[in-house]
């Protein structure tokens, strides 16, 4: 699945994250909505895509198995 | 199914619903139908001869009394504002009062079906509260509707920390000082001229930020290390992706993230500690100070 963070980038240059959104359609979506509403006219908006995950640093379900018998 | 992501995930499954909605026991299956039936009662008619308010903070008082007496845990009053109604939905009130119910941790960490009973008997009683305290404030001659999981448009985490719950933590959850993230709310959107309350910082996002219990422990993985920034508040962004296949995709509901959190440690110590002793022993991490 793509994961895609949309930012909202306000008139002074803040950047606020609205969320992390699974589909640039649904990303594409939410921006819409965001721009509907009158009080962010002036922001901009941006979709990022996010960084691959980690690896992962939770103990390998094997090991917590072994530990469990 | 309204969340994309649950419904993209279970249609890749080939399934036609998550397996954790179809796997009711008949006691959460009533719990779920209680609040279906309250729904049409979010609303109704109000008060023709309305209650003139000249002391705003003596009618919150009056409000958090009656929320606390019909079952409330925790009971607060602010200004609704734009970003705590849902996108593309309209709320015309002015103010919002949240009554929450605490889960009982001595149950919900006693395994994935404990927890679901224990989460749909709050929501239940959360909507409950919610439909009596709308019509209360309806009788008081005031405009009132209420927000549950039979209908809701208000957003629970902006609300929660207006009123002074607490501060978002890392696992996505707003952390109380006492109850930690374990609990459910209902919700009532009005006019009634209320006090409002404060936000209240003591120090949440600083101690997540080091402790990374959840984290570690979450079965997932889907808590990030790394925090984003919104209007100046640290959100660490769940990974649905990642959450979904342990909490949504199976027969049970998963809350480890919210049972494992040090904050519940002032609610319930002995029952705490000996807890995360137990999820020491297989393999997870528990708290740096033990």
């Amino acid at each position: 699945m793509e994961k895609l963070y949309v930012n909202e980038i306000r008139p002074g240059g803040e950047v606020s994250t609205v969320g992390l959104f699974y589909s640039r359609a649904e990303a594409k979506t939410i921006i819409a909505k965001l721009q509907s509403i009158p009080e962010k006219a002036d922001c901009r908006y941006e979709i990022v895509e996010a960084a691959a995950a980690l690896p992962s640093t939770n103990p390998p379900k094997q090991k917590r198995e072994a530990a469990n018998e | 199914m309204a969340d994309p992501v649950l419904a993209s995930m279970v249609r890749a499954q080939g399934m036609e619903n998550a397996r954790h909605y179809m796997a009711a026991t008949p006691k959460v299956q009533a719990y779920r139908d209680s609040w279906v039936k309250l729904a049409p009662y979010r609303d109704g008619p109000v008060n023709p001869q309305r209650l003139d308010v000249s002391d705003p903070a003596e009618m919150a008082q009056r409000v958090k009394a009656k929320a606390l007496e019909l079952g409330a845990t925790m009971v607060g009053i602010c200004r609704l504002q734009p970003h705590m109604i849902d996108l593309g939905e309209d709320v015309p009130h002015e103010f919002v009062i949240v009554a929450c119910v605490a889960e009982d941790y001595e149950k919900v960490i006693h395994g994935a079906n404990a927890v679901e009973e224990e989460a749909m008997r709050t929501y239940a009683k959360c909507t409950e509260i919610a439909t009596e305290l709308g019509a209360y404030v309806r009788n008081l001659g005031y405009p009132a509707r209420a927000h549950h999981n039979g209908g809701s448009e208000v957003q629970a985490i902006p609300i929660f920390y207006q009123v002074g719950f607490g501060e978002l933590g890392r696992h996505g959850s707003l952390i109380n000082e006492k109850y930690g993230a374990s609990f459910r709310p209902g919700f009532v959107t009005t006019d009634l001229p209320l006090a409002e309350d404060q936000p209240r910082e003591f120090g949440v996002q600083d101690f997540c930020m080091n402790c990374n219990v959840c984290q570690l422990n979450c079965p997932g993985d889907a808590i990030p290390k790394e925090h984003v920034m919104t209007h100046g508040i640290k959100r660490w962004i769940i990974d649905l992706e990642k959450c979904y296949p342990y909490s949504r995709l199976r027969d049970e509901y998963c809350h480890l993230c919210v049972d494992v959190c040090p904050y519940n440690v002032k609610s319930h110590p002995e029952t705490y500690k000996a807890f995360m002793k137990e999820r020491k022993q297989v393999g997870y991490k528990t708290p740096k100070s033990w």
